[in-house]
């Protein structure tokens, strides 16, 4: 029997391989690298699987594989590569290869059938960002945790800068890195304080941080802290140091302004990296520390107010936007801001229930965008479009499963989680007036949502089509309709994983089953389930209206109507045979909304201001470090050039030279064997 | 390589084959009282069929020395070798397709001539040498 | 018996000789007697250490030299000859192509 741990190298080796394979083979490779790739996925996903299956009998995995620096002295910390395979890693595990095959499929309709060039560097990209997303999810340290973090965005960058030679792409890419780079660069000072702090930097177990911290705070162990300050205001600083990069890949307010450009990559990699990868790995870093973050009141709702402000705020932005991955991206930005504001409420549950449904059906908005777009010949502007719902049926459906989910109308998979997550806020909240700010937020957003979500569907698919392209679009093909209707399915049923609203009103018991899978109810590692995390957080629960079942009942009620207005207003507007643009309504707004409240010009303001230290920096690394290394190496060259001179060719001027050295030697050993002596 | 150096080069490079000789007969004179008397071989010893003895590794020989049966079984075939080779290169194509292994400077065996080569009398001699 | 350093004077006189020739001749023929009396300078010292030591070995080494020297001759006309063909001469310091 294989172990279980053995499982989780090769799950990461295999995409891994993929990507080798593809760098190496390049043109030798049938379609590019493509089956190579769906083979890698594919078998990662079986892995994964088994993965999940084997957590479910009970046994998980937490183990070092690698130590590859061990520290001396003081500072006895070991880095190493290990893994930790517990419920929520397992899930994730399957969620990712999950989405990754899929897209490695969709791929196959949306690039090799439409031609695209220098396809091994696509694969190969693609096989990195997944293998480095799993590498991620079963990291067992917050290092390795921090290496893999940054490859996933390095790959980000490769891939959205995938058509490097058009001007879009490269920016955007730059972009990307630049700004959760920013991010980043908190999150490794956070690492750093982690290891200071603690001397380690595992997640789980007896000597990990979560529990260092927790046992410092109870007064059981102490740990360093700079200048004596008081653990709980350190914790929070570090929390929150580590938050920054989360903010940065996640894609949350401030940071948030990369994702919507990163449209420019291909469309299969807008669903990996929104779905699955990128933007998901911020959100999953909190789950995974979240033992961590619920010792600190401060940063838990700092987590949610961000998260809910970004919910709100990236909503708005989405209702204005023309193009179709426009609107997606914004969504994106919105729907992680309602996983953080789930998590910073105390809501764990929720935010994975939210991570894992948001990963279906927002993967299946994005392959049905891409699939709109093969169709219209890569036109992305919705006004180009409409009336293409009878051209492309499997399409039309999956997307608006897809969109009913993102929505949350009642059952699909959208309406579970989100409403989860507003009742966790709502509950907490009502004892803590900062989560109910939140809590105000992620409801304002949902007709919003519901709003742009359909204005984005009505405009794509109903109506009249708007141009040429629209009345003739381009068929596709299996590999195309395929991912879109298991996604379809999922986006549909995901729901039923955690029905806690039903088993709360109705009284049925054992339908919650996220909830006991998190809960370790079949096998966890201590220490890191969620009633741990409750025990040792810092919120109470309160309830309106006398009782748990009718706090569900109008919670559900209150979001589903307000989803239910926003779709009915973009009906309204847009449901015509011939919708025409409302955004002059919204009078000086409109160009706010359109113009993404400035942050774009606010933040390249800040950039402006910091120049003269850039180019100090700059002026230090051209004379300086640069003067060294080309002074270096123009010594060498020079002294070559005149060295090689020795070399005439003439035999003469050999045999001449050898005599001479001769001759020295001769000298030489002489004076040292006793000439002149 | 300047011009300066170069005539210094070709003005007397004798010289360094001069001053070898100095350091090693320097070096000989000085050492001198360091060797042995020579042992010399019996009088009576019969050298040259000591060291035909010596090269088919018979044995029978009265003056010390070592067996070269395989020593000698190499030469030959290093000599043998080394003549095929100087036929080799010496050797001409008369049709002028191939290009000789020792062609330099991608020059061409065209029709028996090298090409930018002038014919002389003297080259056909010396094709006589190698070929046939 | 002649003391064994007269005979390494003489092996080395030779030796420079041969290396004379080979430092100031351009002809690739005298190159090629210069090496001969080079090579052979060191036969005088194998004969003159086998003399000392009373062993023959120095002296049969001295003639498998004679024959790698024969040998080394027959390729040495060899190649002088492709000199020949490719420069037109056989002067050694045309021959200057095989450098960097």
């Amino acid at each position: 029997m294989v172990s279980v741990s053995a499982y989780a190298q090769a799950i990461v080796l295999l995409p891994f391989v993929s990507f080798v394979v593809a760098l190496f083979a390049r043109d030798n490779l049938p379609k590019g690298g493509a089956y190579s790739g769906i083979a890698a996925t594919a078998g990662s996903l079986l892995l994964s699987l088994a993965t999940l299956a084997a957590v479910y009998g009970g046994r998980t995995v937490n183990e070092t594989f690698y130590t590859w620096a061990v520290g001396t002295g003081a500072q006895d910390w070991t880095l190493s590569f290990g893994a930790l395979i517990d419920p929520l890693s397992a899930l994730m595990l399957v969620i990712v290869s999950l989405i990754a095959l899929l897209v490695h499929v969709f791929s196959l309709g949306y690039m090799n059938d439409e031609g695209e060039e220098d396809l091994p560097r696509y694969y190969a990209g693609l096989g990195l960002f997944t293998a480095s997303m799993l590498g991620f999810v079963i990291a067992d340290n917050l290092l390795m945790a921090f290496m893999f973090f940054e490859l996933v965005g390095l790959c980000s960058y490769l891939l959205i800068g995938f058509h490097f030679r058009e001007p879009g792409p490269p920016s955007a890419a730059k972009k990307a890195f630049l700004v959760t780079r920013f991010g980043d660069y908190f999150f490794l000072i956070g690492v750093v304080a982690v290891f200071t702090t603690f001397g380690t930097a595992a997640f789980a177990g007896a000597e990990s941080f979560p529990h260092l911290a927790e046992a410092a705070l109870g007064g059981d162990a102490t740990v360093w802290t700079p200048g004596n300050m008081a653990e709980s205001t350190w914790f929070t600083i570090v929390g929150l140091l580590v938050l920054g990069g989360v903010i940065g890949k996640s894609a949350q307010f401030p940071l948030h302004t990369w994702l919507p450009d990163a449209m420019e990559g291909p469309t299969p990699v807008s669903a990996l990296i929104h779905a699955a990868t990128m933007v998901a790995a911020g959100v999953y870093l909190v789950a995974r520390m979240y033992g961590f973050y619920v010792l600190s009141p401060t940063a838990m709702g700092i987590i949610a107010l961000v998260g809910g402000f970004t919910a709100l705020f990236a909503a708005t932005m989405g209702v204005v936007k023309q193009e179709l991955k426009q609107v997606l991206a914004y969504s994106t930005i919105s729907q992680y801001g309602y996983m953080m504001l789930a998590l910073g409420s105390g809501g764990y549950v929720a935010a994975v229930f939210h991570l894992t449904t948001h990963a279906f059906f927002k993967a299946l908005l994005f392959l049905g965008a891409g699939s709109v777009i093969i169709a219209m010949h890569h036109v992305e502007d919705m006004w180009e479009m409409g009336g293409l719902k009878n051209k492309l049926p499997v399409t039309y459906w999956t997307f608006l499963a897809g969109s009913l989910a993102l929505a949350g109308i009642f059952p699909f998979a959208g309406f579970w989680s989100k409403d989860e997550i507003l009742y966790e806020t709502l509950i907490h909240g009502l004892n803590e007036p900062l989560l109910l700010i939140g809590y105000v937020f992620g409801l304002l957003a949902v007709p919003v949502t519901a709003f742009y979500t359909f204005r984005m569907v009505f405009l794509t698919f109903h109506g009249e089509p708007r141009s040429d392209l629209a009345r003739d679009p381009h068929p596709v093909r299996w590999n195309v309709k395929g991912p879109l209707s298991v996604l379809g399915v999922l986006a549909v049923v995901t729901g039923g994983i955690n029905l806690v609203p039903v088993k709360k009103v109705l009284g049925i018991k054992g339908i919650d089953v996220l909830h006991k899978w998190l809960n370790n109810d079949w096998g966890g590692i201590e220490g890191l389930s969620s009633h741990h995390y409750a025990k040792i957080g810092p919120y109470e629960s309160g309830y309106l209206f006398g009782g748990e079942a009718a706090t569900v009942i109008a919670g559900a009620a209150v979001s589903l109507t307000l989803a239910l207005a926003g779709l009915a207003l973009a009906w309204r507007l847009y449901g015509v045979a011939d919708p025409a643009e409302h955004t002059a309504k919204l009078g000086q707004i409109r160009e706010l909304l359109y113009n993404n409240y400035y942050q774009d010009e606010y933040q390249v303001r800040i950039a402006d201001a910091v120049r003269d230290a850039a180019s100090g920096a700059d002026t230090f690394d051209q004379g300086v470090v640069d003067g060294v290394v080309n002074g270096v190496s123009s010594v060498s060259l020079l002294s070559s050039e005149r060295i090689r001179r020795v070399q005439t060719g003439i035999v003469g001027n050999y045999a001449l030279l050898l005599t001479l050295g001769l001759t020295t030697l001769l000298v030489v050993f002489a004076l040292i064997g006793g000439w002149f002596q | 390589m300047s011009d300066s150096e170069e005539s210094a080069v070709a003005i007397n490079p004798g010289a360094a084959a001069v001053a070898l000789f100095g350091v090693l007969a320097g070096i000989i004179l000085s050492s001198a009282a360091g060797f042995p008397t020579p042992a010399g071989f019996p009088a009576d010893a019969a050298i040259v069929t000591n060291i035909g003895y010596a090269l088919f590794d018979i044995g029978e020989g009265t003056v010390p020395v070592e067996g070269f049966l395989a020593t000698f079984l190499i030469i030959g075939i290093a000599l043998d070798v080394a003549l095929d080779s100087a036929v080799y290169l010496a050797k001409r194509e008369d049709d002028g397709t191939i290009i000789s292994a020792l062609t330099g400077g991608g020059n061409e065996v065209v029709d028996g001539e090298v090409a930018g080569t002038a014919d002389t009398e003297a080259e056909a001699g010396l094709d006589h040498g190698g070929d046939d | 018996m002649v003391p064994v350093e007269y005979y390494l004077l003489l092996s080395s006189a030779v030796f420079c000789i041969g290396l004379y020739g080979v430092l100031t001749r351009r002809n690739a023929l005298y190159f090629l007697m210069s090496v001969e009396l080079m090579l052979n300078a060191a036969n005088i010292n194998l004969i003159a250490f086998s003399l000392m030591w009373g062993n023959l070995t120095g002296q049969t080494f001295a003639l498998f030299t004679i024959a790698l020297a024969a040998a080394e001759v027959a390729v040495g006309i060899g190649i002088i000859l492709v000199l020949y063909r490719n420069f037109g001469d056989i002067d050694v310091m045309d021959a200057a192509t095989m450098r960097w």
